[in-house]
């Protein structure tokens, strides 16, 4: 059964991240006006880090159980494109750190937070953040060749690691790619593989239009009224069936036509549906 | 007539290193004649400082009285309590990384199955014993050739990626108690007491929902190399889950 490789150190698996920075990100997001998409994507791309991060920790040390990759893309003035490594001493080509050396080069901001205090009052205390990705957003929007870099660079870790867990490429934008329809190269990434199956592609949408937050649809009705959120859907693999059992233990409702694309809400389950190891799901929330 | 001293093996999952490894067992056969005690503990590999807490709880099974025959909701949470201390003095707190400091805060996890057996037969020649098991880590009795008890699980498709777990920090305990699995039983002499973590005790329900009698394959290892072997086979067949793995058997002669 595809889908079900064993994620260990030995054999760990890849998310590959793909951040939309072009000019239309400075655009308000249609549920909360005073945040920007690019305020919203740099958040996500930064808590998703954390998440993995977190998940890979044992306390003191860290699991290197997957490998990393930031990519951001955007044009010049004069519309050429411009795709960066955002990861410290990658390169678009080899855009891959493993998680123990991503923990390194994070920023880490201590922010007040408001939390409760387990006697139905708040309390506020000082909790660290980890920062990788500011919010930055020029111009156009090379979505085609990001997809064409990323499938470059996951069908070369695919190659060095032909028994992983294939790899996950998650991609954050609004979807109005510049440089032509991005079904094709983003099928391009789907037709890679490992020996577990074909690569996976997500997308994270980021929309000024209005529409109801949605997780993992279905199917096109269920999909939001935004312009671009059809190319956007059909650009989004189905998740696995192993994906779906862990989705359900985050009391993520899906099923086997849910595909991996989020409208408006927060993606961070996208990078909790692969099994590491025994949760603790069922007593922590 | 007795029970034969525990037989152990135990492998960290493939990858890690063997001081990785997050389950813990330990057993106690006193001299005396009192009751053996035996647990497997499964820390669990998401949450911080799991080892260290399988270790503290397998530790306090065999060295704490717990009366498993009266054992409530107030008992269980006082008898975790001195092994919670210990965890939280274990815990290295100032130096935690950012990444540790939610997970650590939230306290470790870990399966626990504790098994206690008389050492003296009772009135109808038998070994009475009691069980007390919380998540996936199982008890197996095998009487002339069957499986004659199967605690907590006893099908394989009972084994999913959240058991029910013990956590180092009480408060996040709540309805513990309603997760705690309890059996009491009898060996007889001629009977094999397994008990098993998750990962093979799956194995070992699934190989018997197949028809199998996969407790004479645990039977045949005479050494950790022969263990080792036979489960990294199993492993790269995909028979078996790759996690950490514990078995002991004990023999009632």
């Amino acid at each position: 059964m595809p889908y079900t490789a064993d994620i260990s150190r030995a054999n760990p698996a890849c998310f590959l991240f793909l951040i939309d920075q072009s000019g239309s990100m400075t655009q308000a997001l249609a549920a909360q006006p005073g945040l920007r998409k690019m305020d919203q994507a740099a958040d996500a791309i930064n808590r998703i880090l954390d998440t993995i991060s977190q998940r890979c920790s044992q306390g003191m040390d860290i699991r290197d159980y997957f490998h990393i990759g930031v990519l951001g893309y955007s044009t010049n003035a004069t519309g050429g494109p411009i795709v960066t490594s955002i990861l410290p001493g990658t390169t678009p080509d080899q855009p891959f750190l493993p998680i123990s050396q991503v923990v390194d080069v994070a920023e880490v901001e201590e922010r007040q937070v408001r939390e409760s205090d387990g006697a139905g009052g708040l309390v506020e205390v000082a909790r660290r953040f980890p920062i990788w990705l500011r919010p930055h957003a020029e111009y156009g929007t090379p979505m085609c060749q990001a997809l064409e870099v990323a499938a470059q660079a996951v069908g070369e870790w695919a190659g060095q690691h032909p028994d992983s867990f294939p790899p996950i490429v998650i991609n954050v934008s609004d979807g109005a790619a510049s440089d032509g329809n991005p079904e094709g190269p983003a099928q391009g990434i789907a037709n890679l593989q490992t020996s577990d199956g074909n690569a996976l592609m997500f997308n994270i949408h980021l929309s000024d239009s209005g529409g109801m937050p949605t997780l993992y649809p279905d199917s096109e009705e269920r999909l939001p009224p935004d312009e671009y959120a059809l190319t956007m859907f059909r650009m989004s693999s189905p998740l696995p069936e192993s994906s779906r059992s862990q989705a359900a233990s985050l009391d993520l409702s899906v099923n086997e036509n849910s595909r991996g694309y989020v409208f408006n809400a927060d993606g961070t389950a996208l990078v909790q549906f692969l099994d590491i190891g025994t949760r603790a799901a069922s007593n922590l929330q | 007539m007795g029970l034969r001293p525990s037989r152990i093996f135990e492998t960290a999952k493939a990858g890690n290193r063997p001081g990785e490894c997050e389950d813990a067992c330990r057993d106690s056969y006193p001299y005396n004649g009192g009751s053996a005690r035996i647990a497997v503990c499964d820390g669990a590999s998401e949450s911080a400082f799991a080892r260290e807490w399988a270790e503290i709880l397998a530790e306090a099974f065999v060295r704490s009285p717990l009366d498993l025959s009266s054992l409530d909701d107030a008992s269980l949470a006082m008898w975790l309590s001195p092994g919670q201390e210990k965890w939280d003095r274990a815990v290295p707190w100032e130096r935690i990384p950012w990444h540790g400091e939610a997970k650590t805060g939230a306290g470790a996890m870990a399966a626990l199955l504790g098994l206690e057996i008389d050492q003296t037969t009772n009135e109808a020649g038998a070994f009475s014993w009691r069980a007390l098991a919380v998540g996936d880590c199982c008890l197996f009795v095998i009487r002339n050739g069957t499986l004659a008890v199967s605690f907590p699980m006893d099908s394989a498709a009972q084994f999913n990626n959240t058991p029910s777990l013990i956590c180092s920090n009480q408060a996040n305990n709540a309805g513990l108690w309603q997760r705690v699995h309890r059996l009491q039983g009898e060996c007889l002499p001629g009977d094999l007491v397994i008990l098993a973590s998750d990962a093979l005790a799956c194995w070992l329900l699934q190989e018997r929902e197949s028809g199998g009698k996969p407790w004479e394959t645990l039977l045949e290892f005479h050494s950790n190399r022969e263990w080792d072997d036979w489960l990294q086979a199993r492993r790269s067949e995909r028979a078996m889950r790759n996690d950490d793995t514990t078995l002991i058997i004990v023999k009632v002669e």
